[in-house]
């Protein structure tokens, strides 16, 4: 288990509407949720109610902002769980074999029987999806809901990672990056979907897609058009607004 | 002054998040093998048969720094009583090679002390190779941080060197001031730990120097819209502080990482190496200058304690990309 195994034959894997997320936290909750009662119960929280809550997280969402000349200003929400890469370092520098990356489906998984908690695999993640578990004293993360997506329960149609089931915006999807003819690997290459930080050489599993361009621009042709007609050029409007604001 | 000193910077290390129990470790098991490793070079080009006194605090202290950092290298751990199944996973992991090496050299070690303790010839055979097996552990040690291809600071060709030096300097300056204790003298120790200390303080000033280059990894990349865009921080997952946050992201205001640096460089460097040159020049009493070369070395593994701790702390993390740097 020491090392990553030598072909995969699945590619289980996420990918993530940049243009569609809105930013809500369900995906965190519901990842909370599942988990602390799944695979790696319980996820631990240490102060929950206290002036210094922290806890054991599996799927977080930042906020960046993203400015161009073309498309101004864009708040972009973005959740980030584990990638499940394909060359995953957490793996390899594992002393103890307790971290592992499974064969069928490239799932990467920590085994808690003998994860000693040294925290190694933390430091060589580089997009911070280790968790380590203070009460437990071993490092969790992200299973992609291994105990959902296989649990025969359950209805079919609920067999998907929680963090995709309850997006109340589908800006999240689960499927086989494998496979050259799922939905999922379509919908990367029609959207242009990239990896986070290549440069680090992790090939992960996971794809971000990012936000079309806007397409309901105010065109400068468009409003003259309107405008001329009422002796107010464009350039009158935008005086008269910018003179406003200050 | 000193004490309230010391005072003062035992309070923040007893607070502080990288972790005190690794910095312990690789300082005072680096000391050791830096001792070990010494005295084999010592015992390639002249004889190391000292007296009774000068052996037994030379295996002693060896023996008790070694095994303490050892020992306290266990203490991170979440589950200390698994560390044996660190020994499994040499084929790809560093800190499991790191485990194994350390547990190995234990076996030609204790022959080692037995032998030159009982002053039978054979004992350089074993000390020759504990040396081999601390070198190798030491570099294990180095290659762990060097691999982290997350830390910038760390993935570098002079970070395993560094370690090396650093163990070997303090090793020899260790050996240097038990013969001033003891009041012997051995053959090339005077050179070769001047060379060492020398070496060591250079490494570290042109570790300095490389480590101000930023990373190809920035905010552009790590949220990968950077192409077309300019792309900042706006807000972080929550308000509070998370495991990420408090174990990798760890700031240090730039002129107290300058006073420390200079703090290590004055400790373990110059101090040791006036101490050394200067020490015919010095008119003191004997017994001051027996407990002045114990201070000298106390000061030099407080240096040391003071350089792995920016070591670690001044490595930024490239996850810290996504909580509000924008370079790394």
């Amino acid at each position: 288990m020491t090392s990553l195994p030598a072909k995969q034959n699945k590619k289980l894997g996420l990918v993530i509407d940049l243009d569609i997320c809105v930013g809500c936290h369900a995906c965190a909750v519901n990842c909370k949720e599942w988990n602390t009662s799944g695979h790696s119960s319980p996820l631990h929280d240490i102060d929950p109610y206290g002036d210094d809550p922290t806890g054991v997280w599996f799927n977080r969402i930042h906020t960046f902002e993203v400015e161009s000349e073309i498309n101004g200003s864009k708040t972009v929400h973005f959740p980030k769980s584990c990638l499940h890469c394909s060359d995953a370092p957490c793996v390899t520098v594992c002393p103890t074999g307790a971290s592992y990356k499974r064969e069928e489906d490239g799932i990467v998984l920590v085994n808690p029987e003998t994860c000693i908690g040294c925290k190694l695999c933390s430091w060589s993640c580089p997009y911070g999806a280790r968790e380590y578990d203070e009460e437990a004293g071993i490092m969790k993360k992200c299973t992609l809901c291994v105990d959902k997506i296989y649990n025969e329960n359950i209805p079919e149609s609920d067999r998907v990672p929680a963090c995709v089931s309850t997006c109340p915006a589908g800006a999240r999807s689960f499927g086989d990056l494998g496979d050259e003819n799922s939905d999922i690997f379509k919908l990367v290459e029609e959207r242009n979907g990239y990896d986070l930080m290549p440069e680090q050489d992790c090939l992960p599993t996971n794809k971000y897609l990012p936000p079309r361009e806007k397409n309901n621009q105010f065109k400068n042709d468009a409003l003259n058009s309107i405008t001329n007609d009422n002796d107010f050029s464009f350039d009158t409007w935008k005086e008269i607004i910018e003179d406003a604001s200050k | 002054m000193i004490m309230i000193f010391l005072l003062i910077l035992g309070k923040k290390l007893l607070k502080m998040h990288p972790s005190k129990s690794i910095i312990f470790f690789t300082v005072m098991s680096g000391t050791g093998y830096g001792i070990i490793i010494c005295l084999s070079f010592l015992a390639l080009i002249a004889e190391i048969n000292f007296n009774y006194g000068f052996k037994l605090s030379l295996i002693l202290i060896s023996f008790l720094f070694i095994t303490l950092g050892l020992l306290s290298s266990t203490l991170h751990l979440g589950h200390p009583e698994r560390a044996w199944r660190s020994f499994s996973q040499w084929r790809s992991s560093w800190l499991s090679r790191e485990g194994l090496a350390a547990v190995l050299t234990y076996i030609p070690l204790m022959l080692f002390y037995l032998l030159w303790f009982l002053e039978m010839d054979i004992f350089k055979y074993f000390l020759y190779s504990a040396s081999i097996l601390s070198v190798i552990t030491i570099y294990c040690t180095g290659q762990m941080y060097a691999s982290l291809k997350t830390v910038p600071a760390w993935n570098n060709v002079y970070v395993t060197p560094i370690y090396l030096i650093n163990g070997l300097s303090i090793g020899s300056l260790s050996i240097y001031c038990l013969t001033r204790f003891y009041e012997s003298e051995v053959q090339h120790l005077y050179q070769f730990t001047l060379l060492s200390l020398a070496l060591c303080l250079m490494l570290k000033i042109i570790y300095w120097f490389h480590i101000r280059t930023k990373s190809t990894s920035s905010i552009n990349t790590a949220i990968g819209l950077g192409k077309d865009n300019k792309v900042s921080f706006f807000e972080g997952p929550h308000t509070g502080k998370n495991f990420l946050t408090t174990e990798m992201i760890n700031k240090i205001k730039k002129e107290k990482a300058n006073f420390l640096r200079l703090c290590f460089i004055i400790l373990s460097c110059v101090l040791p190496i006036y101490m050394i040159v200067q020490e015919a020049t010095l008119i003191i009493d004997a017994f001051i200058l027996k407990l002045s070369f114990f201070i000298t070395l106390v000061f030099a593994l407080i240096g040391m304690l003071i350089e792995r701790y920016l070591f670690f702390i001044q490595a930024k993390h490239v996850v810290s990309l996504y909580y509000g740097e924008n370079k790394v």
